[in-house]
This record gives C-alpha cells, sequence and structure tokens, in this order.
C-alpha cells in the first residue's frame, strides 16, 4: 500500500457537513471491517465538542492533533473555503490531505499547493474521489464494495470511471494494491508521476492501471520516468475541440492534450493502451504473463 | 468564461494598464464622438479567434465610423452574428508586443509568455521560432511579478512594459483568471496601451467575481444549468445520460467506437436523486436527433433505486436502455424490470443495444 495503512490516523475536515457526516460513517464502517483506525477526529470550526458518528469534532486540527494521533486529512469543506482547509493540515504538519471538494476556484487551489509544498504535505485532489488499499485504509468516497485486494495499483483522473475499471478487475479476478482518485481539475497535487513513484517502490505492486483523460500532458509524462509495467486507458477521444466535458481539466485546447495524441504517445513508449475499460483486465493479464 | 474584449479592458483599466478610450454600441446611432479623439477603429465584439483576419477590425475616420459601424453590425464573423461593436481611438503604435499569462499545470505555477514582436502572428512566429517568446514561472503566494524576472522577462523592451506586465499579472490574480492576455501590447507616444484584451475568467470563482453569465444559451442548456448537469450537445442519435464526468466520456467513447454517434454528453454528479435523474432523462429525450437514450450510472453515493424510480416516473417516450451497478443496483433493476425496461450487465452490452437499436 501506499499513502497509508491500519494503522493511519486520519482527521476530516468540513465533518458536521452533510458529505463530510456521511462519509466518516462509511470510512470507519471499512476501517471497523479490516481493524484499521480510521477516522480519528472531526474538525468544523465552531462545533467543537460535538461528536459524529462517535468520532469527536474539534474546532481547529490543531486543537484535534493535541488529543488524537493522525498524520492524514481528508477534505470535504466546500468551494471557497477548502483551500483554507488544505493549508491548515499543511500547517498542522499532516503529511497526507486528500481533498475531495469540488468547484475548488484554480487560483486558491495553486496557492494551497504552493503552501503544502512548502510545509512538506503530500495533497491529494481536489476533485477526486481520495484513495483506498484494500484490507488496509479508506480515505474518501470510493465505494469499498468493488474493491478486492492483489498486486495491481490503479491512478486515476476520474471517479466513477474509476469504479468501473476497478468492478472490471474484481470481477476478473485482478485485486487491487492501492487505488487513487488524482482528480479532475486543471491543477492537482499529486500528479500520474508522484504516484507511480510511489507505486514503484510498493513490494505489493506488480503493475498500475493509468486511467487519463482529455486535458493537460501529465500521463505521458508519468509514464516515461516510471519502470512500473503499465495499462493505461484514456477517456474522450470522442471529445470535441475546446468543449468542456464536465471535469474543469478535461477540455482539449488543441496541441497535445487531446486524447488521441496521448494515446500515442503511450503506444509509442510500449504501453498498452485499452480501447475501452471492458479490455483492461485482459491487457493486465497479458503484462503478468509476459515477463512480470 | 472567456469575456469580451471590451469587458477584459475595463477589468485591465481597474488595475491602473492603460487601455484606448472607447465605447461599446448596439446601435449606430447610439455614437457619440466626443468622447474619442482623431481617427478611429471600429471592432466586432465577438468571441472568435483571428478576429482580425476574419474582417471583424476595420478603420474609419470620423464622418464614417457611422457607416462602418452599421457595416459591421450587419455582417457575420465566422458565421457569429456581431451584436455589439467596440468603437476606440485609433493609436499611434510604435511598437507591438506579446504578453500572456496562464498556469503551468505541471509546475502548478503561474507563467507569463512574453514576445518582443506581438500582433496577428503570434502563433506563426512562436511556431517558426520558439526562442522568441520567452517564459517565466514563479511562486504563486507572491504578490508581484519579482523584478529580475521581468528583466529576464521583457529583455530590452521599455520599463513601462515591465511595469504593466505586473498589472496583467495583478488582474490576473485578482480576477481569477485561467488566461489573462494582451496581444498587441504596444508602445506610443503616449506611452504603453494594451491595444487588445483577452481575459477567461475560472467558472468557479464567477460568483465570487459577481459576474453574472450572459451567454446566449438554448433552451436546453438553460435546464441542464438550472439542474447542474455538465450538458453538451453531439448531434447524433443516442442519447447518454452517465454519473461523473470520466464513465459519461468512456460511455460517447464506446458509442463511436461501435460505430454510433451520441446526441450529447449528460453528467448528472455525485448523489442524484430520483428527481434529478427524471429531469435529466426528460432533457435528453427532448433533443430532436435522440432515438434512444443510454442511462449508463455506477452507483457509489448514487443510489441505483433512486435512479430507477427517476427514469421511470420520467416516463419518455424514446426507448430507455439501463446499465446500472453498484449501491441498491438489485433493487433498482427489479422496478426496472416491473415496468418493462430494457436492462444489460455492462457498459459494452448497453451501447452495441443502443447503436443497433439507431441502425
Amino acid at each position: 500500500m501506499i499513502y497509508g495503512d491500519k494503522k493511519t490516523g486520519i482527521i476530516v475536515t468540513g465533518a458536521t457537513g452533510h458529505q463530510g457526516e456521511y462519509h466518516i460513517g462509511l470510512m470507519n464502517e471499512y476501517a471497523r471491517q479490516v481493524g484499521g483506525r480510521g477516522v480519528v477526529a472531526g474538525v468544523t470550526p465552531k462545533k467543537g465538542g460535538q461528536t459524529v458518528h462517535d468520532v469527536p469534532v474539534y474546532n481547529s486540527i490543531k486543537e484535534a492533533l493535541r488529543e488524537q494521533d493522525a498524520t492524514a486529512a481528508v477534505v470535504f469543506v466546500p468551494g471557497t473555503a477548502a483551500a483554507d482547509s488544505i493549508m491548515e493540515a499543511a500547517d498542522a504538519g499532516l503529511e497526507l490531505i486528500v481533498a475531495i471538494t469540488e468547484h475548488v476556484p484554480v487560483h486558491d487551489t495553486m496557492k494551497a499547493l504552493a503552501y503544502a509544498k512548502m510545509k512538506g504535505s503530500s495533497v491529494i485532489g481536489p476533485n477526486c474521489p481520495g484513495l483506498l488499499s484494500p484490507g488496509e485504509v479508506k480515505m474518501g468516497i470510493m465505494p469499498a464494495g468493488l474493491v478486492s485486494r492483489g498486486h495491481v495499483g490503479v491512478v486515476s483522473r476520474s471517479g466513477t470511471l474509476t469504479y468501473e475499471v476497478v468492478d472490471e478487475l474484481t470481477r476478473a479476478g485482478i485485486g487491487q494494491s492501492t487505488i487513487v482518485g488524482i482528480g479532475g481539475d486543471p491543477l492537482i497535487g499529486q500528479t500520474f508521476e508522484d504516484v507511480l513513484e510511489r507505486f514503484a517502490e510498493d513490494p505489493e505492486t506488480k503493475a498500475v492501471v493509468m486511467i487519463g483523460e482529455v486535458g493537460g500532458n501529465l500521463e505521458a509524462e508519468g509514464a516515461r520516468n516510471t519502470d512500473v509495467p503499465l495499462v493505461a486507458y484514456i477517456a474522450g477521444v470522442s471529445a470535441p475541440p475546446d468543449k468542456r466535458m464536465g471535469h474543469a481539466g478535461a477540455i482539449v485546447e488543441g496541441g497535445e492534450s487531446d486524447a488521441k495524441s496521448k494515446i500515442r504517445k503511450l503506444k509509442k513508449m510500449d504501453i498498452p493502451v485499452a480501447s475501452r475499460p471492458s479490455e483492461i483486465p485482459g491487457l493486465v493479464r497479458d503484462l503478468f504473463r509476459c515477463n512480470c | 468564461m472567456k469575456l469580451l474584449e471590451y469587458e477584459a479592458k475595463q477589468l485591465f483599466a481597474d488595475e491602473g494598464i492603460k487601455v484606448p478610450q472607447g465605447l461599446v454600441v448596439s446601435n449606430p446611432d447610439e455614437i457619440r464622438m466626443d468622447m474619442i479623439p482623431g481617427k478611429v477603429v471600429v471592432k466586432a465584439q465577438v468571441d472568435v479567434g483571428g478576429r482580425g483576419k476574419a474582417g471583424g477590425v476595420l478603420m474609419a475616420d470620423r464622418d464614417t465610423v457611422t457607416d462602418t459601424a452599421r457595416q459591421l453590425l450587419n455582417t457575420k464573423i465566422k458565421g457569429l452574428p456581431v451584436p455589439r461593436v467596440l468603437i476606440e481611438e485609433r493609436l499611434d503604435i510604435q511598437h507591438e508586443y506579446f504578453v500572456s499569462i496562464t498556469m503551468d499545470r505541471a509546475k502548478k505555477q503561474p507563467v507569463i509568455l512574453f514576445a518582443e514582436t506581438g500582433g496577428m502572428d503570434i502563433e506563426e512566429t512562436a511556431r517558426k521560432n520558439p526562442d522568441a517568446v520567452r517564459s517565466v514561472t514563479f511562486n504563486p503566494l507572491l504578490p508581484d511579478v519579482p523584478a529580475f524576472l521581468l528583466r529576464e522577462l521583457c529583455g530590452a523592451a521599455p520599463s513601462e512594459i515591465q511595469k504593466t506586465v505586473n498589472r496583467l499579472y495583478h488582474v490576473f490574480c485578482h480576477k481569477d483568471a485561467l488566461l489573462a492576455e494582451i496581444n498587441p501590447l504596444v508602445t506610443t507616444p503616449a506611452g504603453v496601451y494594451a491595444a487588445d484584451a483577452k481575459l477567461i475568467i475560472d467558472d468557479n470563482s464567477l460568483a465570487r467575481q459577481g459576474i453574472t453569465v450572459n451567454r446566449d444559451l438554448t433552451e436546453r442548456e438553460r435546464e441542464a444549468e438550472k439542474h447542474g448537469f455538465s450538458f453538451v450537445e453531439l448531434g447524433g442519435t443516442i442519447g447518454v445520460i452517465g454519473n461523473g464526468a470520466g464513465l459519461t466520456m468512456s460511455t460517447l467513447d464506446l458509442i463511436e467506437y461501435y460505430g454510433g454517434k451520441a446526441a450529447d454528453f449528460l453528467d448528472v454528479g455525485g448523489g442524484a436523486d430520483s428527481e434529478r435523474v427524471m429531469h435529466a432523462v426528460r432533457l435528453v429525450a427532448s433533443v430532436p436527433t435522440v432515438k434512444v437514450i443510454v442511462v449508463n450510472l455506477l452507483g457509489g453515493i448514487t443510489r441505483c433505486d433512486e435512479v430507477a424510480r427517476g427514469i421511470i416516473s420520467a416516463g419518455v417516450g424514446v426507448p430507455v436502455i439501463v446499465r446500472i451497478a453498484g449501491t441498491n443496483a438489485d433493487e433498482g433493476r427489479k422496478l426496472l424490470q416491473e415496468k418493462g425496461y430494457e436492462m444489460l450487465d455492462t457498459m459494452d452490452l448497453v451501447v452495441k443495444k443502443a447503436v443497433e437499436v439507431t441502425r
């Protein structure tokens, strides 16, 4: 597993909001199943003293850390306040910050990422489903019912498309080591390259499925700099230029950010690229058959 | 959201960037020339690239300005009508520069591009001689572009150009811009001016910028916006409803893979309840080219029984083929089965079927 395990203590910010509360419940249900620590504290300013699913709520992250042992934060704070929550977590010295929030202004993200980098924290997201290491830890909103433990890592810019691929893998009998959703925004913390670096050092991970989409150019960058055996899938081959397909980052801006150029680049590096999600399990099997 | 030239110029002026004297009219009879000195230029206020080359910028003098404006208001630029023109003083241009500020996705920092030869052919210049366009990136927590970077960027250009680049960076930050660009940025005997202006505002920041979106939406697009759906019409026959941008995009790709043509992209978003799904189905069914609708939803936060109820209560005439998986999928399938809806287990199957139906 990468980023965390059973022993990881998690703080959820935006704990008393609708999303925060709901997912504290699900994260701790998973933690109970696998015998992990899960969410140890919630944070919402002015709501200190309450509890959410038996988890104590504090006014600030620093206050929570005085009583609880945690190294990661999962941010559910909405929109224009999300970046502040990321910076608060970084300032408090948390190693990992998973920002689930969507619709974060890009300038806020840019500043929060710069601040977190200064403080030495890793940020996943924003606008992402978080991560899940089957049998170890769930930090975010991925449905745990679809996953199975194994040796294939998954890294993706998408949410539901990731669940689709994980479901395909599980039904084909291919378990996962860690599934990371890095987010669909134009600016994100951990990139394909960063996550692949972690997978490369992870003894549990033997191969990685990389799920990209139109917009930006970071899939090929990530693939170029790793030795981990990869299978790729890029969504958006049929996307018309200049139309935004849901994700703020998923717009074909001309140049090399369209799906077809990305696929061409990956194939040039001899990386097998699935033309549809259902081909992914077969390509992963081929990978294991050849040498790895 | 991309602003029009005259809107962008107003915001540039607010940060102290000099812009030409001008006025915006939609009716040539509204033209009052007392504000504008000397000869003028008349510019179509339409959102197209290469406007100058497409005939959207015309020269005029004080006698001909009304006729020129009328002429431009009655033409189409690259197929778009011209609802407004900007009438501006004609600048006495000595030299044209190019400056553009955006975000570097890999570095996660602002990036400023600068060229000592701006104007209409900047793309050509950049392609032929990439070294002619200089660029710098820097820490976004800084309130100004560091002076040493301005010197590096602007080379031999006058210091007033450096100041203007820094002011443009203020526009970029204060207005939540994804892109702030001046091409050409010009020197004149009266100082440095933004002769043109391009500004794209982050859609996630429109509310805090106090910008109300005044786009020409179709009735269906307005309906989609009301319900918070991401919705793009694509002209084909297979209507698509998915949850999550990636899965929906992937469904469109699969339609192309199997030889069909998608009518739309509609992402209902996370946690959609039956009412949202109902509105989505009705909206897609109202697209005139739609012959069949594919619903491809993977329930995480979204509950499939809610999805089923939404599809049923929409009660549309076109056939709806459904693939639902995940949370409460069995219950959802049972509800749809009772009403005789066609259901298939995988996205491949559901798309294949839809393509067959439209053949």
